[in-house]
C-alpha cells in the first residue's frame, strides 16, 4: 500500500495543477475513494483553499444577514485585497438571519466577525 | 435599591459593550474538527507554539486549552475545563500568550486552584505578578551546595537523613503509610520553629475531604498564614492535574527568587504520572513501560531540577521539594518510583510491617537515604545523630540473629537493648514535630547509655519527664542550645547539663 500522504501535501499538489489550468477532481476524487480517506474530504477542501491561498488565490466567505450591494462588495474586495495581498479573489455569498446585523469575513485561516450575534456571545461570556 | 441599579446597570453595559469593539483586521483561527475525552483536535491555526493557550469559542463563553501535540494536518490540544460545550466545528483563536498562573505573597493564606482561581470561598485574589507555569531550572552557576537545615521535627529524619534547604527528597511507600503525615509534620514545624519557610503543599487528585481537613488542621496550628494549597480533585479534569505541580512551584520560585525559602509538597507524583498517562494516550502518543509515555521521566526531573539552593549573587533563596510516590506492595522498583529515587537527593521509605508494629514514622532506617543533607545538619543535631545512626544499625544486625538463641555475651545484650530503647525513642505522634534542643537531648540521653536503666516501655515517658525538666530548670540554655550551633559530646556544658538532669530522671523509672 502506498504511503499516507499528509492533507497538505495533497493540498499543495492540487492547488498547483489548479493554478497551472488542469483539472483534476476525477483524479482526487478516485484517489480519496481509493485510501479510504472520504471522510475527510472537507478538511481537504479547506486544505485546498488556504493552499491556494498561499499562491494568492483567495476564496473568501461574506456572511451577512441581508444580500450585499455591489458597493458593498467591492468595499469588501478591496479590504481582502489589501489584508492579504491576494491576486484574484472569489466572494462566496451566504445569507444567514441568525447573525442579526453586521458582517463575517472569512479566508482559510482568517476570519473577521464583526457581527451582532458574535458580539452578543462575547458580552455573554465577559459576564458583567 | 431596585431603581439605582438600573442606571448603574445600564452603565456597565455600555462600557463591556464599548471593550467589545472589534478590532478591524482579519484574526487567525482555526476550527476544532473533533473533540472528546478533554482532548481537541483543531484544524488550522498554523502559527501555533507548543504549550500555546487556545482559545474555544462555545455557546457558554470561552474555554481555554493548550496545545501539546503540533501535526502537519492538526493540532491536539488539552481542554483547561469542561468539554461539554466544546462541539466539532467550534471556532478556535490563539491568546497570544503560553500558560502562566498569578504569583506573589497575596497568595499566602489561600487554597486556589493550578490556573490560580480561589476555591476556598474567599475573595479574588489580585497579584501583581505572574509567573510561567512552565519554566527553565536555574544553571550551574546560579546555584550553591545546599547547606543550611530544612528541619522535619520528626526525630528519625533530622538525625538519621537530615534535609537541607534547596535539597529534593522524596518520601516513598505504600498506601495508608504516613506519607503525608510527614509531609504535613514539616509544614507545621515550619510554623513551631518560625523559620519563615513558606509552605506550598500541592493535592494532585487527592480527595477534596482530606485537602479540607489539612486546611482545617494547618488553620488551627496557625501555619496557614505561610502556606499555599493547590488543590486538585480527583473529578478535575487531567490537564488540571498535570499542570497542578508545574503551576505550584511557579509560586513557590517567587519566593525563591526574592531571598526568601520555600518549601513544595507534591502530594503525589504517581497520580501526576497517571494523569500524564490519560493524556498522552487520548493525544495517540505511543505508549511504553506501563503503558506510560517516552517522556515521563523528564516529565518528572524538569519539575523537580527547580527545586534549588541559590546563589549569593541570586539572592541565595531555596526551593526545597518533598514529592511523595505510592508504591503497590512496597515495590519500589516500579516504573515511577525507580524514575523519581534516580532524580531525588535521597530518600525516606516507609514500610508497612513497621507501621503496624505501632513504629510511626515507620521509617525504614535500612533504605532509606539523604545524598545531600549532612552539610546541612546542625552541629548539635549532627554530633548526637552520628551515633544513633551506628548504634541502630549496630541493633539490627544483631537483632536478626539473637532471634534464635538466647545465650548472649553482655556485649551483644546491651547492643540489643540499647537499640529497642533507641527505636521506642524514634516513635513520634503526628503533629509534635520536635525542636532541636528536644531532639538533641532525648537522642543523648538514650545514645550515651544514661536511659539503659529505663524499661523500654517506659522510654518515652522518660524521655517527656526529662525535656519538661530541662525546660523548667533550664530555659535559657536549652533556648541557647537549640540554635544548634555547637557541637554535643562529654565536655560540652549542654551535654554535662543533660546528663545531669537525665540521671536524676531516671531513678524515677528503674524497675
Amino acid at each position: 500500500m502506498a504511503i499516507r500522504l499528509s492533507r497538505r501535501k495533497i493540498a499543495s499538489y492540487y492547488a498547483d495543477e489548479l493554478i497551472a489550468g488542469r483539472d483534476i477532481v476525477r483524479s482526487l476524487a478516485a484517489y480519496l475513494v481509493d485510501s479510504r480517506r472520504l471522510r475527510e474530504i472537507e478538511l481537504i477542501v479547506r486544505d485546498i483553499e488556504s493552499a491556494l491561498a498561499d499562491r494568492g488565490v483567495v476564496v473568501a466567505d461574506v456572511t451577512t444577514s441581508r444580500s450585499l450591494t455591489d458597493q458593498a462588495k467591492t468595499a469588501i474586495q478591496t479590504y481582502i485585497k489589501a489584508t492579504t495581498g491576494a491576486k484574484s479573489i472569489e466572494l462566496r455569498q451566504l445569507i444567514d438571519d441568525d447573525l442579526i446585523g453586521g458582517v463575517k469575513v472569512a479566508v482559510p485561516g482568517r476570519e473577521l466577525d464583526a457581527t451582532i450575534r458574535h458580539r452578543l456571545n462575547l458580552l455573554k461570556a465577559t459576564k458583567v | 435599591m431596585a431603581e439605582l441599579s438600573v442606571t448603574e446597570l445600564s452603565k456597565d453595559l455600555r462600557d463591556a459593550i464599548a471593550q467589545l469593539e472589534v478590532a478591524g483586521d482579519l484574526e487567525t483561527v482555526g476550527v476544532v474538527t473533533r473533540v472528546g475525552d478533554g482532548v481537541a483536535w483543531v484544524h488550522g491555526l498554523r502559527s501555533a507554539g507548543y504549550s500555546e493557550v487556545l482559545q474555544i469559542e462555545t455557546v457558554d463563553g470561552i474555554v481555554e486549552a493548550f496545545t501539546l501535540n503540533l501535526n502537519e494536518d492538526e493540532i491536539g490540544a488539552v481542554l483547561l475545563g469542561s468539554d461539554e460545550g466544546v462541539s466539532a466545528g467550534a471556532k478556535v483563536t490563539l491568546k497570544g500568550t503560553v500558560l502562566d498562573v498569578p504569583v506573589g505573597p497575596e497568595l499566602l493564606g489561600r487554597v486556589v486552584d493550578p490556573l490560580g482561581n480561589p476555591i476556598d470561598g474567599g475573595p479574588a485574589i489580585k497579584t501583581k505578578q505572574r509567573g510561567l507555569v512552565e519554566r527553565e531550572a536555574v544553571g550551574v552557576l546560579g546555584r550553591k551546595h545546599v547547606h543550611e537545615p530544612m528541619m522535619t521535627g520528626i526525630m528519625a529524619i533530622d538525625a538519621m537523613f537530615p534535609i537541607g534547604r534547596g535539597q529534593r527528597e522524596l518520601i516513598i511507600g505504600d498506601r495508608q503509610t504516613g506519607k503525608t503525615a510527614i509531609a504535613i509534620d514539616t509544614m507545621i514545624n515550619q510554623g513551631r520553629q518560625k523559620t519563615g519557610v513558606i509552605n506550598v503543599y500541592v493535592a494532585i487528585g487527592q480527595k477534596l475531604s482530606k485537602v479540607a481537613r489539612l486546611v482545617e488542621r494547618l488553620k488551627e496550628e496557625g501555619v496557614m498564614d505561610q502556606t499555599i494549597i493547590v488543590a486538585t480533585g480527583p473529578s478535575d479534569p487531567a490537564s488540571l492535574l498535570y499542570l497542578a505541580p508545574y503551576a505550584a512551584t511557579a509560586m513557590g520560585e517567587y519566593f525563591r527568587d526574592n531571598k526568601q525559602h520555600a518549601l513544595m509538597i507534591y502530594d503525589d507524583l504517581t497520580k501526576h504520572a497517571v494523569a500524564y498517562r490519560q493524556m498522552s494516550l487520548l493525544l495517540r502518543r505511543p505508549p511504553g513501560r506501563e503503558a506510560f509515555p517516552g517522556d515521563v521521566f523528564y516529565l518528572h526531573s524538569r519539575l523537580l531540577e527547580r527545586s534549588a539552593k541559590l546563589s549569593d549573587d541570586l539572592g541565595a533563596g531555596s526551593l526545597t521539594a518533598l514529592p511523595i510516590i505510592e508504591t503497590q506492595a512496597g515495590d519500589i522498583s516500579a516504573y515511577v518510583p525507580t524514575n523519581v529515587i534516580s532524580i531525588t537527593d535521597g530518600q525516606i521509605f516507609l514500610e508497612t510491617d513497621l507501621f503496624n508494629q505501632g513504629i510511626r514514622p515507620a521509617i525504614s532506617a535500612g533504605l532509606s537515604v539523604s545524598r545531600v543533607g549532612g552539610d546541612a545538619q546542625t552541629k548539635a543535631v549532627k554530633s548526637v545523630g552520628s551515633h544513633l545512626k551506628l548504634g541502630l544499625s549496630q541493633f539490627r544486625e544483631l537483632a536478626s540473629f539473637a532471634q534464635f538463641g538466647s545465650d548472649l555475651d553482655e556485649a551483644t545484650k546491651s547492643q540489643i537493648d540499647r537499640g529497642q530503647r533507641l527505636t521506642e525513642l524514634l516513635k513520634q505522634h503526628q503533629y509534635t514535630p520536635a525542636g532541636v534542643w528536644e531532639q538533641v537531648a532525648s537522642i543523648y540521653a538514650v545514645s550515651e547509655g544514661i536511659f539503659d536503666k529505663v524499661p523500654v516501655a517506659k522510654i518515652k515517658e522518660a524521655q517527656t519527664a526529662l525535656l519538661t525538666r530541662l525546660w523548667t530548670d533550664h530555659k535559657k540554655d536549652m533556648q541557647e542550645l537549640n540554635k544548634g550551633g555547637e557541637k554535643i559530646n562529654g565536655d560540652s556544658p549542654f551535654a554535662k547539663l543533660i546528663e545531669k538532669a537525665a540521671k536524676s530522671v531516671v531513678k524515677g523509672f528503674e524497675d
